[in-house]
């Protein structure tokens, strides 16, 4: 590792047990995961009628993000239903991205093969991450507008065969849609991955002081990052339950 | 398209991974976390809906009480009024009466007793005019017993 600033687009792998590969972000996802369910865990048995100061400020939050997707979706009852979904996207992104920097994320590791390895690498640089994510989006989206407006009514928005133009439309949405998936995914991890680049570049510029102003940025940049998703998931959901008919 | 795959490091199972891992936070999430801060805050929010109703409730009986209290004094008064008037009305008609009473008796009274000094003189007027008679006779006796003897 002597010199140079070796940027590795894929996430490295460590092993695989019983042939299914297992990357560092994938390490990383498991422990963010036991952290996050485990804070739910504890947290969610304390609740009491009358709260804490953590309690409070969680209920604050709550309740904030229901009465918006309430506003947005303009229906309570979708807003409760839809709510894990978009509050799950934001916490788990968030917290990825606010402990990509954590001490040890990415320095921590074993040398193999003479390459080094990182134990951790934030899931949201690696696309396997954010693919899911932006398909299981996809497919939420997708199934909801099916469910509330019926399948070929949902599918008139995509194969519109009443007019030329409405042909035309209805391909461009359909690409648009599908393009969802690259661009929530690309914007993710593009973000993301840069941030880290930057910092990474950063130190060799001007060392321990660029970077931690940087990180700091990165850190409010993969906050946004995770709004941003769990946002335009809920947007898109709004899309999907609006009557194509009259959309247009 | 492979190449891309390969570049970013994209497995179908790696992917799938991702998503059953994703999943799996929501449904810990939504159980551990979601559902009891969501039943705690619409509970509470009952709480303070009840709360706010026994409240107007309560003010509302509260004024009702007032109402009712302020009525009965009302009624108690106009009562009272009424008490005092029949009896003040029923003190004077007896004081009239009374009145009345006492100057027909003295009226009486004086009557009675003019009447009975009228028959009081009459008599005393008959007896001395006998007792004038008497003496007349008696002198008229006299005279006449002298002239005799």
């Amino acid at each position: 590792m002597s010199g140079g600033i070796s940027v590795v687009l894929a996430a490295e792998h460590l092993g695989s047990v019983f042939g299914f590969p297992i990357t560092n972000a994938l390490v990383m996802t498991w422990l963010l995961m036991v952290l996050l369910i485990g804070f739910a865990f504890f947290f969610g048995r304390r609740v009491k009628m009358v709260p804490g100061k953590l309690q409070a400020g969680v209920e604050w939050a709550f309740e904030g993000a229901l009465a918006y997707m309430a506003e947005t979706l303009e229906s309570e009852e979708l807003a409760r239903k839809f709510f894990p979904l978009v509050a799950t996207i934001f916490l788990f992104v968030a917290l990825i991205n606010e402990l990509e920097f954590f001490p040890g994320v990415g320095s921590v590791g074993f040398f193999h093969a003479g390459r080094f390895l990182p134990l951790f690498r934030a899931p949201t640089t690696d696309l396997n991450f954010t693919l899911a994510l932006a398909l299981i989006s996809f497919f939420v989206i997708e199934v909801t507008g099916i469910s509330m407006l019926g399948f070929f009514r949902h599918m008139s928005r995509y194969v519109n065969l009443r007019s030329p133009m409405g042909f035309v439309v209805g391909l461009l949405e359909t690409l648009s849609n599908l393009g969802r998936i690259i661009t929530f995914s690309f914007r993710l991890f593009g973000n993301i991955f840069a941030g880290e680049v930057m910092v990474l570049v950063a130190g060799y510029f001007l060392p321990f002081f660029l970077p931690a102003p940087l990180m700091g940025f990165e850190m409010f940049i993969g906050l946004v990052q995770a709004a941003v998703f769990a946002i335009l998931t809920l947007f898109f959901i709004k899309l999907a339950i609006a009557d194509p008919a009259e959309a247009h | 398209m492979h190449q891309l795959f390969s570049a970013f490091g994209i497995q179908l199972n790696l992917l799938i991974a991702q998503a059953v891992n994703f999943g799996l936070v929501m449904l810990a999430l939504w159980y551990f976390l979601y559902k009891p801060v969501m039943s705690t805050l619409d509970e509470r929010q009952k709480k303070i809906a009840k709360a706010v109703q026994d409240a107007d409730e309560a003010a509302q009986k509260l004024a009702q009480a007032d109402d009712t209290a302020a009525a009965r004094v009302r009624a108690a008064e106009t009562e009272a009024d009424g008490i005092v008037a029949s009896a003040r009305e029923t003190a004077s008609s007896e004081r009239a009466r009374i009145v009345s009473d006492a100057e027909a008796r003295a009226e009486q009274v004086a009557k009675d007793a003019e009447a009975r000094a009228k028959e009081e003189g009459e008599r005393m007027r008959r007896e001395s005019e006998k007792e004038i008679a008497r003496l007349a006779i008696l002198a008229a006796e006299k005279v006449l017993s002298k002239h005799h003897a």
